[in-house]
């Protein structure tokens, strides 16, 4: 069965057919092209598909693609216009090592974004608990939090807010 | 990609739903937060041919209250949960509840009604619904009843649900003043289901204390420990109550988290944690 989909993802509407069996995140990669979304476990475990849906961050391997419609979406390609431009997490994610392979990285840099949005000065417990949704099997997650940290310090003063759209 | 094929509906208004569960019966899966569903379908392990989202029902997100009661619409995130002012409030237990549950990203999504409705046996909302006194609200097309959460809760994953109904509101009962309560629970990872779990509603002055358990048989179990504290919550009360999370745990099940000894074990644990930290916050 085919289902019409209208979203806005990164401030650009798109309008698509999706089988109903498509999750979101398929939808994103392979209708949308944007690529940046990962498939980890694809059942809601490891994070590496965090979007976020009307603001708030959620998991869209457990979305079906179909019941996205007429949803406000930001997926990691709204955060910046390309790497000379990189939003201040990922900078700092960048500048602190906060990353190995960086399959999590997307997922973890918008749940930084989430938690920095609702709670600008995070403790360490803080942080370790706002990225506990995030898996990352390379880094023993030591880096993540002092990249978190750095941007959080970086963005004093400043919204956490996404800062770009393509198109 | 989910395998199966399937049809699917997205109605905007809750008679409209109603409708569909009507029609289809027992061939439709209601799809809320689908925190648990949508990986079931993707593995395969659930083929339901009909799924309603109820993710477009704005009616049926709600936190309101009356005079003695809270009502929570199904559809309402555990985000909101952890952060409405009217439970913690009225129901602070509930709002402890639904901080474990899951993570970040599930608690934006995942919902009160879909949890209770999934039933799972250590689920977060169960023991506490239990000792408060919740019912739910349960609608079809043809009307609707309310049910107490001892009744709704059957077995593993089973409840009172009959097809065509949907549960469409969770109805607590305000503590009484003063009271005191706690919600705590045993899990090796943040984000995984508890081993075991309790809850503890103790009433001002020791007139009624209750305690809730979950991960220790196929639902959560209520036990009424009143009894035990009227003297207050002393070592020899304690003992008891640990005796009774112990003998109510008799049917425990086993599995790659804990044996069921283990979880009988740590349900004495927690049951005298949770009462002690209730008795703390008697007010």
């Amino acid at each position: 069965m085919k289902a019409p989909v209208k979203v806005t993802v990164n401030k650009k509407a798109y309008s698509v057919e999706v089988d109903t069996r498509m999750i979101l995140a398929d939808m994103l990669r392979d209708e949308l092209r944007l690529t940046g979304t990962h498939i980890g476990c694809g059942t809601g475990s490891c994070g590496a598909c965090t979007v976020m849906l009307n603001g708030r961050t959620v998991k869209s391997c457990c979305i079906l693609a179909a019941d996205a419609d007429g949803q406000e979406i930001t997926t990691i390609e709204g955060l910046s216009t390309g790497a000379q431009h990189l939003h201040p997490i990922q900078e700092a994610f960048v500048e602190n090592q906060g990353l190995q392979c960086g399959y999590c990285t997307p997922g973890m840099v918008l749940s930084t974004l989430q938690l920095l949005t609702q709670n600008p000065s995070p403790s360490e417990d803080e942080i370790r608990h706002g990225i506990a949704g995030n898996l990352c099997r390379c880094t023993g997650y030591q880096f993540i939090v002092k990249s978190i940290q750095e941007a959080a310090k970086s963005l004093q003063g400043k919204p956490a807010a996404p800062v770009a759209n393509r198109g | 990609m989910i395998s199966q094929e399937f049809e699917f509906h997205a109605p905007k208004q809750l008679s409209e739903a109603l409708n569909l569960l009507q029609r289809y019966g027992d061939d439709a899966k209601v799809l809320a937060g689908g925190m648990s569903l949508v990986p079931l379908m993707t593995l395969g392990l659930l083929q339901p041919k009909i799924v309603v989202s109820f993710n477009h029902i704005r009616e049926l997100d709600y936190v309101n209250e009356d005079k003695n009661m809270l009502r929570i619409g199904a559809m309402t995130r555990h985000s909101t949960i952890k952060t409405h002012q009217l439970i913690a409030r009225h129901c602070p237990l509930l709002a402890e509840a639904a901080s474990y549950v899951g993570d970040v990203q599930v608690r934006h999504r995942g919902t009160i009604g879909g949890s209770v409705a999934h039933a799972d046996p250590a689920a977060d909302y169960p023991p506490v619904m239990l000792v408060v006194g919740a019912q739910v609200k349960l609608q079809s097309a043809k009307g609707e009843r309310v049910v107490k959460m001892t009744a709704f809760l059957k077995g593993l994953m089973q409840t009172d649900l009959q097809p065509g109904e949907l549960l469409t509101e969770i109805q607590i009962p305000k503590l009484p003043e003063g009271s005191g309560s706690s919600y705590q629970r045993l899990h090796r990872v943040e984000g995984n289901f508890a081993i075991v779990n309790a809850a503890a509603v103790i009433e001002k002055g020791f007139k009624s204390a209750r305690l809730g358990l979950g991960g220790v048989g196929e639902t959560a179990i209520l036990v009424d420990i009143g009894k035990r504290l009227t003297k207050g919550v002393n070592d020899e009360a304690l003992r008891g109550v640990s005796d009774d999370a112990y003998a109510a745990s008799h049917d425990a099940y086993g599995d790659l988290n804990g044996d069921a000894e283990y979880r009988k074990a740590m349900a004495r644990v927690y049951a005298q944690r949770v009462v002690k930290a209730a008795a703390s916050k008697i007010g």
